[in-house]
């Protein structure tokens, strides 16, 4: 066989990873998933190639005080700022899931500036398909 | 050979025959077109689709929101995502007239609760349980205004039977004339 053409970000000139990333991107998505306990914030650009992400978790909350609005409210803040370096100024707002940073997360995002363009919710509707999980007995 | 001639120009005569439906398929009725350039800034009209799939349900004006509860089908042809409920957002919208109109919106779609409703298997009696229960919610909020019609025909009825009433006559007949 011939000879197996090098890739461009081999490993063996060292991690990469972080260069790539310098492009400036107008024009993105801010996917929020807000559960019932934790909230986590994406930023994406349109195509759905995750430029950053940060979570109520990661912003340092744990156990319950994740779910919480307040820490839904941090965790969009940390999102957008290591975005808004790079130029962003206009976003799609994605919203997931039934939890209490819904609205928390979106108002953040909308105190930092950034221009929206529509805010969707893309809770995932099943058309009665899977069985859930067997009820709680608490 | 004629045979495979023959399903040749079969299949020619399907191929061209084919390609004209995919493209201008018609969308259901239950999708709308949310157009990006507005005539007015700040207005936006809103949608609700909620236990009528087959009714169709383009806005009047220029039209901006879309609704979909989990009984309608989602929107999925002219976005790239499926999804529930869409704002569309101007730029000088106050902060809370925006999550005003956006939790509006998905109180209408029922997003939330379909959400909790979905979370842990429902067995058909407590299915069954939830349907009596908003069947009486939805029939208490479009039964009230025509309860007031059966009543003002009693409170009609009620005096015109006493007046019956009173023209009997209950007096004994005069004792004179039984002496004679």
């Amino acid at each position: 066989m011939a000879k197996p053409i090098p890739k461009i970000g081999s490993r063996k000139n060292g991690r990469i990873g972080s260069r790539k990333h310098a492009r400036k991107i107008p024009k993105g998505v801010i996917h929020v998933q807000a559960s019932f306990n934790n909230t986590i914030v994406t930023v994406t650009d349109v195509r759905g190639r995750v430029i950053s992400w940060s979570s109520a978790g990661t912003c340092g909350f744990k156990g319950t005080r994740r779910g919480t609005p307040f820490a839904a409210q941090t965790a969009a803040g940390n999102a957008i700022r290591t975005v808004a370096n790079q130029g962003m100024q206009r976003a799609e707002v994605m919203i997931k899931g039934p939890g209490l940073g819904r609205d928390a997360a979106l108002r953040a995002i909308r105190r930092s500036g950034i221009l929206l363009n529509f805010i969707r919710d893309v809770t995932p509707m099943p058309h009665n398909g899977c069985r859930s999980p067997k009820k709680r007995r608490v | 050979m004629a045979a495979s001639s023959s399903l040749s120009h079969f299949f020619s005569f399907l191929l061209p025959s084919k390609q004209p439906p995919p493209p201008p398929s018609p969308p259901p009725p239950q999708v709308t077109i949310t157009t990006r350039h507005k005539p007015t800034p700040n207005s936006v009209s809103l949608v609700a689709q909620q236990h009528d799939p087959s009714s169709s349900s383009s806005s009047p004006s220029e039209l901006s929101s879309v609704m979909c509860p989990s009984l309608a089908h989602a929107n999925t042809l002219f976005f790239r995502s499926a999804y529930n409920v869409q704002v569309v957002v101007d730029d000088n919208e106050p902060e809370e007239r925006l999550l005003n109109r956006f939790r509006r919106e998905v109180m209408r779609a029922g997003v939330i609760q379909e959400c909790k409703r979905r979370r842990f298997f429902e067995n058909k009696q407590d299915q069954k349980k939830r349907k009596t229960r908003e069947a009486a919610k939805r029939n208490k909020r479009s039964r009230r205004p025509p309860l007031r019609s059966p009543l003002q025909n009693r409170q009609d009825a009620l005096p015109t039977t006493k007046k019956e009433e009173d023209d009997d006559n209950w007096d004994l007949p005069e004792e004179d004339g039984l002496s004679a």
